[in-house]
């Protein structure tokens, strides 16, 4: 099984992006299971979402605290939370950040400035669809047609010029990172 | 028939569309709010072409006027969560007194005070007593199969009874899933059009729910009946069901129990989890299984006897709590076991209230201790989550 968990803060889209793996490895023919983890949430409060991916139907449920895969939407998250928890030597943390940050975890860390490319093309701060641009370059678990077509199913309540804008800074990222 | 992923508020509306009420009185509450928002699209976008959408002031007047609607012979749906099925709860036995087959389904929440917006089955159990069939979802895909399932036992002529259709909120609410969504050709074969029997129209005057004398007794025992009934009636519904969609559902959900001396029962989401760890436990040598709960009203007294014929201990898993007496499934399994040929030791474990997380490594501590109470042949009954026991 294939366990991502995305840290944000309330209002970047961590639910979205979580729907979106889901979407796409689902198009792929895997079983998953996608969710957000939040109370009474609002805008700028830390929260989480999680995707498990398997060929097989998924058992587990909950909270994931052995990823594979953390995705850091907001790099200031890392003096609140211990986002790197669980992650092993093998494990994958993707962060977006204009530096190379400094944490203390066993795993690969990449990061990519998903936000200065999100105001070049979407022309506002939303880098939660972009940053799974990395995710299909860094990992083979979704392909970057399925994740192209699972933001075009997830967004299509958008108006096609937003869709557009948020495909072509996937794309971007994608070549970037 | 199309295979998508979504989430349980969303099965849930799916299998309300598929059935097309005529009538759905609605108000939010977290965390149904997504069902009830799914429907009021699908009703803007021309889906819902023969339903009446009406936004209620409050769950008391929904149910209210889904009473009204079915009285007069509609098919109705509804969803509440909680605090608003507590507010529902003087007018549900309204809806089951008057043999009304409203469907409606319930994303469980626990209960304030303190608030909790996260899942335990508090909100539902504490209407376990009032003459509504009961249904609990283990995940998704159930959530639709038993809405659709709930209409066919409701409007039963030998049941007519309403069907609360529950669901563990956040864990399946706001959880996406692969859903099979079934065609409305095969819907309409499962479930033919709702032809109601009794219905108050100007032309033919009735009185329903009337103040009665004796007859009160004879009313009640009734309900009683038609709710016994819908046994054997669920029984013929989960054949066809089978036959049409090619999934099988049973009143109980056996999970390798054949050999298995350790049992657990649950409910709802938490079982999924719970044959995670058994499939891991059954590798360590483990003889553990697990019984899961899926039909609370009525109470399938004999099946679960039957398929705990060879337990040798059980751990009864409540995620709800009766304050002063503890879970309340606990004496509802020891009741039945004491009419057993085979009376095996239970243990109560009181876990996951307010949606504390249940995980394999929970269920496998539960596990363990269950096999120590075996062993010292004393039964315990404890709060897993707490320290303390």
């Amino acid at each position: 099984m294939y366990k991502i968990r995305i840290h944000g803060r309330g209002g970047q889209g961590a639910k979205k992006a979580a729907k979106i793996i889901g979407q796409a490895a689902f198009d792929m023919g895997k079983q998953v299971q996608d969710f957000a983890l939040y109370g009474a949430e609002r805008r700028g409060a830390p929260v989480m979402s999680f995707v498990r991916i398997d060929d097989n139907p998924i058992l587990e449920r909950g909270y994931i605290d052995d990823p594979d895969v953390v995705i850091v939407l907001d790099k200031a998250l890392l003096e609140i939370v211990n986002v790197s928890a669980g992650l092993d030597e093998n494990g994958l943390l993707i962060i977006n950040s204009e530096h190379e940050p400094v944490l203390d975890t066993p795993a690969v860390v990449k990061h990519i400035d998903a936000t200065t490319i999100a105001l070049e093309i979407i022309g506002k701060p939303i880098f939660n669809t972009i940053m799974l641009g990395a995710l299909a370059k860094f990992t083979n678990i979704i392909s970057k047609d399925a994740l192209d077509r699972a933001v075009e199913e997830e967004l299509s309540k958008y108006p096609d010029k937003i869709i557009k804008a948020n495909k072509d800074a996937v794309k971007k990222c994608y070549e970037v990172a | 028939m199309k295979h998508i992923l979504i989430t349980g508020n969303e099965a849930a509306a799916w299998g309300a569309r598929l059935v097309e009420p005529q009538f759905i009185p609605t108000f939010p509450i977290t965390p149904q709010t997504e069902c009830i928002e799914t429907l009021a699209r699908w009703k803007v976008e021309g889906d819902l072409p023969g339903t009446d959408f009406e936004r209620m002031e409050s769950e008391h007047s929904v149910m209210s006027a889904a009473i009204g609607a079915a009285a007069v012979g509609a098919r109705v749906f509804t969803a509440t969560s909680s605090q608003g099925l507590m507010l529902m709860h003087e007018v549900l036995y309204i809806a089951s007194g008057m043999r009304l087959p409203i469907v409606m389904a319930n994303i469980s929440r626990g209960l304030s005070a303190p608030v909790t917006l996260w899942s335990d089955h508090n909100d539902f159990l504490d209407q376990r007593d009032s003459g509504w069939i009961m249904f609990h979802a283990e995940n998704n895909q159930e959530v639709l199969d038993m809405i659709l399932q709930g209409y066919r036992v409701a409007e039963d002529p030998k049941v007519l009874l309403p069907v609360m259709v529950n669901m563990d909120g956040y864990v399946l609410s706001f959880t996406d899933e692969p859903v099979i969504i079934p065609s409305y050709e095969d819907v309409k074969q499962f479930m033919p059009a709702y032809d109601p029997q009794h219905t108050i129209t100007p032309d033919r005057p009735v009185t329903v729910g009337p103040p009665v004398m004796d007859e009160y007794t004879d009313y009640k025992a009734q309900a009683h009946l038609a709710s016994r009934n819908a046994l054997t009636v669920l029984k013929d519904i989960q054949d066809d069901f089978e036959k049409i969609f090619g999934r099988r559902y049973h009143t109980v959900d056996e999970f390798m129990l054949d050999d298995a001396e350790l049992v657990l029962i649950t409910q709802g989401s938490m079982s999924t989890t719970a044959k995670a760890a058994i499939l891991e436990m059954r590798e360590e040598g483990v003889k553990v299984g697990l019984l899961r709960l899926r039909v609370i009203r009525p109470w399938p007294g004999e099946i679960i006897c039957k398929a705990l014929q060879n337990a040798k201990a059980i751990a009864v898993i409540d995620r709800n709590i009766a304050p002063g007496k503890g879970g309340i499934m606990l004496p509802e399994i020891v009741e039945t076991l004491y009419h057993s040929n085979n009376r095996p030791l239970v243990s109560g474990f009181i876990v996951g209230l307010g949606g504390k997380p249940q995980t394999e490594a929970r269920i496998k501590e539960i596990t363990r201790k269950l096999a120590d109470d075996l062993a010292s042949g004393r039964p315990r009954i404890e709060w897993n989550d707490l320290e303390v026991s």
